[in-house]
């Protein structure tokens, strides 16, 4: 069987278009996803069922008793956190939230490792942001700037950007020019018309020299900015400038580099600054296939996008403090809930070494690194393979993920509303 | 030297099954500049130990023209993440690029990555 026009739960550009080949409760081909893509859904190392950790080794454990245990966990908790979120759909993370505010946790997700600091500045000064529809049909100039999409998002330059044509950019491949800026080479930096090669730590200081330039203030930058050139920096300020319209998307070479936020900001009032001489816009290059989608489920249920705190009984954001490797680092938290995330593997190992001395209770699909400090693990569907739900693109547009097949694994939805309801049916935290 | 870590296609392949030996080599790797490497009085293949503060990691050494000489790029994992530090500087973000870390060749092997699992601590899962 074929499964036609599935969206792609890996990263965040969603792509809605694989054909999805299905024999005996089997995925046994994928038509035009990306490498990633494909590794994602042609993965099979699943765990079989829930598991417990004991002194002399990992033992099988019912269903039943392993969310009966959790409940229990997370009802004895002071200070549960509960974190991850951004590898499954919005009604998980609805019910996450829901369970939080009952425990009186923290709820964090991975966008406190990734695009958290550029919530901080669209906080600051706003989010110039669009559809990726109308990039790919108006943007003759393309900025990527600290990122690789050719391994990180690998079908986005075919989807939106140099590789497909537009209503308004018939020959794309011509009429988009590409700008790139990092400090590597990468496969990306090899298909740009124009690449930026800055020192580590230069966003900022270049940012700063194109927003001058581009105000007419280019008499004041020097003739190097942290190893780009003044050539080259008014050749690019004058590209941006004759733009009809421009996209530039960031990634974690400004979000996880020193200056964090204000990396961002600066880039949000350069794309400001543009917006003067012609139309700009701004896109994060979102991770996660669903780590928007948590920022979302949150703001509207909460008012605050991620890293919110329950513990005074009402909702609490301070990211720095409220964040899960702060709240790890600062060994304040006493069980741990991971769903859809791996901590273990992406956190610092200073953090990570506070999970083996708490209850720590998971939720994938997967062994993954968290598996060595779960106490119980329980394997769930994985959503848009063998669990349906909402995932938000990273532009923002709300797409329906498909359930392709049944491997008989519970959904997250369920797993978390049966531990809810054992919870009230304790008298609630 | 300046380390930097980042997302590759090895690593995001094997992202979804991290006990495999291909999520370990590939995130065990340091791309280093063919001068840096000669500095080392090392080749590709051989190991270095990256130290920053009290943490340390071996990893195996790539030659890469596309890393600035005086920086390593290691794809984003554990073993990276062994050495960096987890202060966020009030934003909730750990410098995950741009760390200050010091570069020496070494013999001792790279380690597995439920070895460092239990480094801090966890149980590996073998069944």
């Amino acid at each position: 069987m074929i499964v036609r026009d599935v969206i792609c739960p890996f990263c965040a550009c969603l792509c809605d278009d694989l054909d999805v080949h299905v024999e005996e409760g089997r995925v046994t081909g994928v038509d035009n996803a990306c490498d990633l893509g494909s590794h994602k859904f042609m993965t099979d190392h699943r765990m079989e069922g829930p598991v417990r950790r004991t002194a002399s080794g990992w033992q099988d454990i019912p269903l039943e008793e392993a969310i009966r245990e959790t409940a229990e966990l997370l009802q004895a908790a002071e200070r549960p956190l509960l974190y991850g979120w951004s590898g499954t759909c919005g009604e998980a993370q609805s019910a996450g939230v829901h369970l939080a505010e009952r425990v009186g946790g923290i709820i964090d997700a991975t966008t406190s490792v990734c695009h958290g600091p550029s919530i901080l500045a669209i906080q600051e000064v706003g989010h110039p942001g669009c559809t990726l529809g109308q990039v790919k049909n108006r943007a003759d100039v393309v900025v990527y700037w600290g990122c690789n999409p050719q391994h990180a998002h690998p079908r986005h330059l075919s989807r939106y950007t140099t590789y497909t044509d537009g209503f308004f950019v018939k020959n794309a491949f011509k009429e988009r020019r590409l700008i790139l800026a990092d400090i590597r080479g990468t496969d990306s930096t090899n298909v740009a018309d124009e690449v930026v090669r800055l020192q580590p730590g230069g966003d900022y200081a270049v940012l700063g020299a194109l927003r001058a330039i581009v105000r007419g203030k280019g008499d004041v930058v020097p003739p190097e900015v942290a190893g780009v050139s003044r050539e080259q920096l008014f050749r690019i300020a004058d590209l941006c400038k004759k733009a009809r319209y421009g996209a530039f998307f960031f990634g974690m070479g400004l979000t996880q580099t020193a200056g964090k936020y204000k990396n961002i900001r600066n880039a949000i009032e350069l794309v400001d600054e543009l917006n003067r001489h012609t139309k700009w816009t701004l896109t994060p290059m979102r991770g996660h296939f669903n780590v928007y989608g948590f920022n979302e489920v949150c703001t509207w249920m909460t008012g605050y996008p991620y890293a919110v705190d329950f513990s005074r009984g009402m909702a609490f954001y301070n990211p720095g403090e409220t964040t899960a490797v702060d709240i790890l680092a600062r060994k304040e938290c006493d069980m741990c809930l991971v769903v859809a995330s791996d901590p273990a593997a992406h956190f610092p190992a200073e953090a990570v070494e506070h999970l083996a001395s708490i209850p720590v209770v998971q939720l994938d699909p997967f062994p993954n690194l968290t598996t060595a400090f779960a106490r119980i693990q329980i394997p769930v569907a994985v959503s848009g393979i063998d669990a349906e739900g909402t995932a938000y693109r990273m532009d923002g547009v709300p797409l329906r993920l498909r359930k392709v097949l049944d491997r008989g694994y519970p959904d997250d939805v369920t797993i978390l509303s049966e531990i809810a309801r054992r919870i009230g049916e304790g008298g609630g935290a | 030297m300046i380390l930097n870590t980042g997302r590759t296609i090895p690593q995001g392949n094997s992202v979804e099954f991290k006990p495999s030996p291909e999520y370990g080599a590939e995130t065990s790797r340091a791309f280093l500049a063919p001068l840096d490497l000669m500095d080392m009085g090392i080749e590709a293949g051989d190991r270095v130990r990256i130290r920053c503060g009290s943490r340390s990691a071996v990893l195996t050494a790539s030659a890469s023209d596309d890393v600035l000489p005086g920086s390593l790029f290691v794809p984003y994992g554990p073993h990276a993440n062994h050495v960096v530090p987890a202060a966020t500087h009030g934003t909730g973000m750990p410098d995950f690029k741009g760390i200050a870390v010091e570069v020496e060749p070494t013999s001792d092997p790279v380690r597995s990555v439920w070895d460092l699992m239990e480094d801090l601590g966890g149980k590996r899962y073998d069944r």
